[in-house]
């Protein structure tokens, strides 16, 4: 049976489809703005198909609360981020966790739904953490079609179990994210990239916190974000010059543990690659042929991480050829999708 | 739970619990060995409550020394069919801690002897920690690399790292720093068949369902954490902390609303009203102005220049809503006299009375005065005395309730006091607990704040976690029973206070 693309503009119209394909047993991806998901290719079903149905959300959209001296916005999932960014921007304030643009400049990810969903890291997570730490209160529906929250609009909130931080890079298995509610920060009164070609080790340790490190075959991008005086006064000791922000390559983004970045990058160097690296993160941006990233991938298996293709090539499963190492991956997913309506093929079947 | 209603077979049930019990007891000597089991009444009676006022007995206490320890434990557990609690120092406000077991007496599992910081990771700036080591002797720790931890609750001189786990802690720099989660890089976890699993969270993206996160948080109610490699940061360069004296709790609530909105968040804004300063200031002789009416702390840490504008500001703003007195910290010898004095309250407050009642309940933050006046409406009402310390940058209140319970009818009152706060935080948008937890004291209000759909979801995910439902029971989530209910109660079955 040919696949459709449904549209759902409420939580209650998320349950619906959600109820379809279960009745029906179809797989159902939900999509945001779709900039993510064609790239994974095969991996994902970013358009219907026979056995899947895409659930579109670019009508769930739109800021639904942003007390400012709370420091808190809640917004529809299929806001675009654009949108969020020029609303926070108007009250000085930001959410930082953007993926970092590539060469390309194609966005990962134009919704926050899409963003906290796929929870790619972006370059300031070394200064300001994970995506999952911004996540205050999710809505949302799960597999089965239950229409519930976590978390709170406050930025502490122990009630019950952490599922904002379990559905925060979830990819749409579990549950499909109906609302979010992030954390914010004043924007930082002064930005800038700088630009060195001398080794980190000669000037890393004059740093305090900078906000983004990203080195290549070249040299090393850094970002300093705070007072004016202080970034240009970090900058002047570590022998920075300021510079345009880095353009990584997007083909493909490979992780391990940040402790094993230099092992990574000296395997991908010996490859038909080019790179990227931020070596706090443990992630390493690439380009390259198929061939190439397949041997990237194995590279960064070998060493415990893993590989995301962005080529709209990718066959493997965003979560790996296996269940994983997660034994309480299968017990949660029954425990919110027991009939593998989201996104089953995530994990390989 | 299997729970009858025929009174034969349910004493049936009880015999054969009974002999399951002896059995067990037998187990875990060889196991723990007898320095490492207590399950004479003595023993037993300083592991009936944490540091709420719920009480309950256990079946024993064993402690074990070793993850391979632990792990049979849990095993021996399972194969007698007998719940367990785990505890470490018994800090926790919410009788997360009390061995609550209503038809089964669980064992409680102390982890007062697997308390090592194993490894500090300079290099790496992480360090590996048993669940018993206590918070404050990490950050000695990782002081001496030019680290520190981040987390600080206020307990941190007792509280351990695994209880700070479970409830998924706060603490003072929670503003900027983050809760606990954001602290966890990973941590080792004992099911309830004793087999040991690493939740990794050390991927920055691709690493999978984030289980660890769901982890942090979970108060015992999955298994039994056994270790955790935790993160350090670099201690900041430059360090300014404010002390501001106000008319009114009124003014100082407002003067954090409009420094959580200003230019530069600072790391740690703290709150105290004057019963509070004066139950303090003998003791930690911090110059809290004796005749204010409340004080802010407004701490800013990083480079100079921000750190300078920060505090600056906060100046600036604290003046702009009354403050009839400012001081800065004169050196860091001043500074940890005026932290002192902040995290002095729970152990001073028996100066006032000899129980305390703490509440724990979070408001946005543009609700803080709000909130703080029903504070103060509820104690007039219940005639109870009210200390008000507050997280206040974060909007999370800690309203101390100081009582003696030989007073005829006075937990009754505290306790309407404490759901009264409760009702109330929901009713301004925000949360029932910050970050002390559910526990037993706040499960059924559950019922409410997440509807049936949502309560289903989390059931479920305690089963798929806990299938054997084992691990902590009667904690977190509300029975059924709770939820039909009208008024939340405390203090369940098999349970005294």
């Amino acid at each position: 049976m040919a696949g459709a693309v449904l549209r759902a503009e409420t939580a209650e119209e998320v349950a619906e489809a959600i109820g379809q394909a279960r009745r029906q047993a179809r797989g159902l991806e939900a999509r945001g703005g779709a900039t993510l998901l064609p790239r994974l290719g095969g991996a994902a079903r970013p358009e219907p198909s026979e056995d899947a149905d895409v659930l579109t959300l670019d009508g769930l959209s739109g800021v639904v609360d942003h007390p400012a001296a709370d420091l808190t916005v809640t917004v529809r999932a299929g806001t675009p981020v654009a949108e969020l960014a020029s609303a926070l921007a108007e009250a000085g304030q930001e959410c930082p966790i953007e993926p970092l643009a590539g060469a390309d400049g194609a966005p990962l990810g134009s919704t926050v739904g899409g963003r906290v969903s796929a929870a790619l890291a972006g370059p300031r997570q070394l200064g300001a953490g994970r995506v999952r730490d911004w996540v205050l209160r999710v809505r949302y529906v799960t597999g089965e079609g239950r229409v519930a929250h976590a978390g709170g609009a406050t930025v502490k909130d122990v009630t019950g179990y952490d599922l904002c931080r379990l559905l925060t890079g979830s990819w749409g298995t579990l549950a499909v994210l109906t609302e979010v509610t992030l954390k914010l920060r004043p924007r930082p009164p002064a930005r800038a990239w700088y630009r060195t070609t001398r080794p980190p080790s000669a000037w890393w340790a004059t740093l305090h916190d900078p906000a983004a490190i990203v080195t290549d075959a070249v040299g090393t991008s850094v970002l300093l974000e705070g007072h004016p005086d202080d970034v240009a006064e970090q900058a002047d000791a570590a022998g920075l010059e300021e510079s345009t922000p880095p353009t990584p390559p997007t083909g493909a983004r490979a992780v391990v543990a940040p402790s094993r970045t230099d092992e990574l990058v000296a395997a991908i160097s010996e490859l038909d690659c080019a790179w990227a690296a931020e070596p706090a993160l443990g992630l390493v941006h690439l380009a390259g042929d198929a061939t190439a990233l397949e041997q990237a991938r194995a590279q960064a298996e070998r060493l415990d991480g893993r590989l995301l293709r962005l080529d709209g090539d990718a066959q493997a499963p965003v979560f790996g050829h296996d269940p994983g190492p997660d034994p309480y991956a299968g017990p949660l997913r029954e425990a919110l999708d027991p009939d593998a309506v989201l996104a089953p093929w995530r994990w390989s079947r | 739970m299997g729970a009858t209603t025929d009174p034969t077979q349910r004493m049936q049930e009880r015999g054969l619990l009974h002999a399951q019990e002896r059995g067990l007891l037998h187990a875990l000597e060889e196991i723990v060995g007898p320095q490492g089991l207590r399950t004479g009444a003595y023993g037993r009676a300083m592991y009936r409550r944490d540091a709420s006022f719920l009480n309950a007995e256990p079946l024993a206490v064993a402690a074990p020394r070793t993850v391979e320890e632990a792990a049979r434990v849990l095993r021996a557990c399972r194969d007698h069919g007998v719940p367990f609690t785990p505890r470490a120092a018994g800090t926790g406000l919410a009788g997360g801690a009390t061995p609550v077991g209503e038809d089964r007496r669980p064992l409680v599992i102390s982890m007062a002897r697997m308390d090592r910081i194993v490894e500090v990771d300079a290099a790496g700036r992480r360090a590996y920690v048993e669940p018993g080591a206590v918070n404050l002797r990490l950050g000695q720790a990782a002081a001496r690399h030019g680290l520190r931890f981040a987390p600080d609750p206020a307990s941190q001189i007792a509280a351990t790292l695994g209880g700070n786990i479970a409830t998924n802690a706060g603490g003072i720099h929670v503003l900027t720093y983050g809760v606990m989660s954001q602290h966890v890089l990973s941590v080792d976890v004992l099911d309830t068949d004793g087999v040991r699993h690493t939740l990794d969270g050390t991927l920055a993206e691709q690493g999978g369902l984030d289980v660890r996160g769901l982890t942090v948080g979970n108060e015992g109610t999955f298994g039994l954490v056994v270790g955790a490699w935790l993160r350090l940061l670099p201690v900041p360069p430059h360090t300014a902390t404010l002390l501001a004296g106000f008319p009114s709790l009124t003014a100082a609530a407002e003067a954090v609303s409009a420094i959580v909105t200003g230019s530069r968040l600072p790391d740690a804004i703290e709150l105290m009203d004057a019963r509070a300063i004066h139950l303090v200031e003998d003791y930690a002789q911090a110059g809290y102005p004796s005749d204010a009416a409340a004080v802010l702390l407004v701490e800013h840490e990083g480079l100079t220049h921000g750190v300078e504008a920060g505090v600056a500001e906060a100046e600036r703003l604290v003046r702009a809503h009354g403050a009839s007195t400012v001081t800065r910290a004169a050196d860091a010898a001043q500074r940890a006299r005026i932290w002192k004095g902040r995290k002095a309250v729970a152990g001073a407050i028996a100066k006032v009375a000899p129980d305390y009642y703490l509440q724990d309940v979070v408001v946005p933050r543009s609700r803080l005065a709000e909130m703080l006046a029903e504070v103060v409406a509820i104690g007039e009402r219940e005639d109870l005395t009210i200390l008000n310390v507050l997280h206040a940058g974060d909007g999370n209140l800690h309203p101390f309730v100081a009582f003696d319970r030989r007073e005829e009818g006075v937990l009754e009152r505290v306790h309407r006091a404490g759901a009264a706060m409760v009702t109330t935080a929901l009713s301004l948008g925000g949360s029932l607990t910050g970050e002390h937890g559910v526990g037993v004291e706040k499960r059924d209000f559950l019922c409410e704040v997440f509807g049936e759909d949502g309560l289903e979801v989390q059931r479920r995910v305690r089963r798929a976690m806990d299938p054997t439902g084992l691990a902590n029971p009667h904690k977190v989530l509300p029975t059924p029973a709770g939820c039909a209910e009208s008024a939340p109660s405390m203090v369940p079955t098999g349970a005294w206070v």
